[in-house]
């Protein structure tokens, strides 16, 4: 049941924020190009409606490369239109947007296997092995 | 294989990755304004360290306050926490195991002496020795003064324990206070709200364990990741509010067009709190989106000072006129969340002064 308009919450409108932050993202990818140093901006920490991002991502595109990480719900991340920009959405279990970032990198961090992780696999895959050749 | 010592190692047996690790701290940091960087220091350090003890007391209140703790994140998020904190005794939670509960307070309190954080929710009567509030034939007073003695430090979670809340509202026939009038000589977080945020609470928790040391706190004793910008300097309406545009009643076509609602009584500009950021109900929205200003509910007295619907006396201008006017201007000289970060330093430290000159 949908509720009727004068009870909905108000639709926040376009603010220009998107343009700002447009402007931060363009300057941060220059310093990257040029020096390595990376960026990560946090856009539910800014003042930005709904309309703002939704014009952010928009604009910004969808390039390349998509990926999906199942890690306490959902995770959508995105290379944008313009390499080195990837947008990291965090989903959590009740399908909420718990936090989004703007990575200005080659990969954003929580791609890459945490050393103590692969440890860890590392054990049970010879866990497995032993197991394995035990049983032959 | 030996029993589990860190968080890391506990989480690990339970087949968590650092990757959730990684997504949790990406929202606590998000939720307390700390750069994304911090993120990542936030995950390396829960996972070396050990599981924080804590006992939760209820004093004069509603309950509120526990409703919005248990509430805190989504189930699968809701899990990490509770692995990062041992909730070894809640009066509200743990109400009908009686005599045992009280029990595994006592041993909690003899394992962790010194260690343990005390939250403390709700105000304390003090007239006629505190009888108006009592729990297990204590009164409120002698239970807050007896578990104070051994505790690191003191949570007052919701605007009762910290500032007397509604059972403190004129003519305050208990008498009742906040925890920090007793209590002087342990430090003391005040977590104000009507309820508090959610992940102000568990947030707190999670950056003490995280950086071994207490957050920063304002004049009020609240922890300035996240209360050291107003409702104001994050609020999307401000470039209304910057271009005088006003909603002058709730159904008029300002408040349709999503005005500034200042003029229908926000009290958005004095009030510090995160709820326009972090925001309510799992983050949809806040009480401003939703179309009503803020009651100033963070705020000492909030409930004392007359009327919701009137505005505040004089405009107060802060961080968000540099904002709102670079994005007016669709270009901005340096970078906006390093502006906006570096100005919720300035704001608090303004604020602090203001408050000391009142
Ligand atoms: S007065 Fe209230 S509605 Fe207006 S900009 Fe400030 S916080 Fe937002
Ligand atoms: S918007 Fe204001 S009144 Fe509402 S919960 Fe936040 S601080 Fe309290």
């Amino acid at each position: 049941m949908s509720l009727p308009e004068s009870l909905t919450p108000c639709t926040p409108p376009l603010t220009g924020m998107a343009d700002s932050v447009l402007s931060e993202i363009a300057e941060r990818l220059q310093v990257f190009a040029l020096s390595g140093e990376e960026t990560v901006i946090d856009l539910r920490s800014l003042p930005m409606s709904n309309a703002d991002r939704n014009d952010l991502e928009v604009r910004l595109g969808r390039g390349e490369v998509e990926i999906k990480l199942y890690v306490s719900g959902q995770s959508d991340i995105w290379e944008t239109t313009f390499a080195g920009v990837w947008w990291v959405r965090h989903i959590d279990g009740d399908g909420r947007i718990a936090a989004e970032e703007i990575n200005i990198t080659s990969v954003p961090d929580i791609l890459r296997a945490h050393p103590d992780d692969a440890r860890a696999a590392a054990t049970r895959l010879a866990g497995i092995n032993t197991k394995e050749s035990d049983d032959v | 294989m030996s029993k589990p010592q860190t968080i890391g190692e506990m989480l690990q047996e339970q087949g968590v990755s650092r990757r959730a690790f990684l997504k949790f701290t990406a929202y606590l940091a998000s939720s307390m304004a700390l750069t994304p960087q911090m993120a990542k220091a936030m995950a390396d350090n829960l996972a070396t360290a050990r599981r924080q003890s804590v006992i939760w007391l209820s004093f004069q209140e509603c309950s509120g306050c526990t409703e919005s703790f248990t509430r805190s994140f989504s189930p699968t998020l809701e899990d990490l926490i509770f692995n990062f904190i041992s909730l070894d005794y809640n009066e509200t939670l743990m109400n009908v195991s009686g005599v045992a509960a009280i029990e595994a307070r006592r041993k909690a309190v003899e394992e962790n002496k010194g260690k343990y954080i005390l939250v403390a929710e709700g105000a304390i009567p003090l007239d006629d020795d505190g009888v108006f509030s009592t729990s297990a034939g204590n009164t409120s007073l002698a239970e807050l003064k007896e578990l104070a003695k051994d505790a690191m430090a003191i949570i007052a979670v919701g605007s009762c324990a910290t500032f007397g809340g509604i059972p403190a509202a004129l003519p305050n026939p208990t008498g009742a206070v906040g925890i920090d009038q007793i209590i002087t000589d342990k430090p003391i977080i005040n977590i104000p709200g009507c309820p508090p945020i959610p992940e102000a609470m568990t947030g707190t928790i999670a950056y003490i364990l995280s950086f071994g040391k207490l957050p920063e706190l304002d004049h009020l004793k609240r922890p300035l990741i996240y209360f050291g910008n107003s409702i104001h300097d994050r609020c999307y309406r401000r470039p209304f509010y910057e271009r005088g545009l006003f909603a002058k009643s709730f159904d008029d076509e300002g408040a349709r067009k999503g005005w500034c609602l200042y003029e229908v009584g926000c009290k958005g500009p004095v009030t510090y709190n995160a709820c326009a950021t972090v925001k309510w109900n799992g983050g949809i929205t806040f009480p401003i989106q939703s179309g009503h200003g803020c009651l100033g509910c963070s705020e000492p007295n909030f409930w004392d000072k007359g009327g919701f619907y009137k505005p505040i006396p004089a405009p107060i201008n802060t961080v968000g006129k540099v904002v709102a006017g670079a994005a007016a201007a669709g270009v901005v000289a340096g970078a906006v969340s390093a502006t906006i970060a570096r100005a919720r330093k300035k704001n608090a430290a303004k604020n602090k002064v203001k408050e000391e000159n009142q």
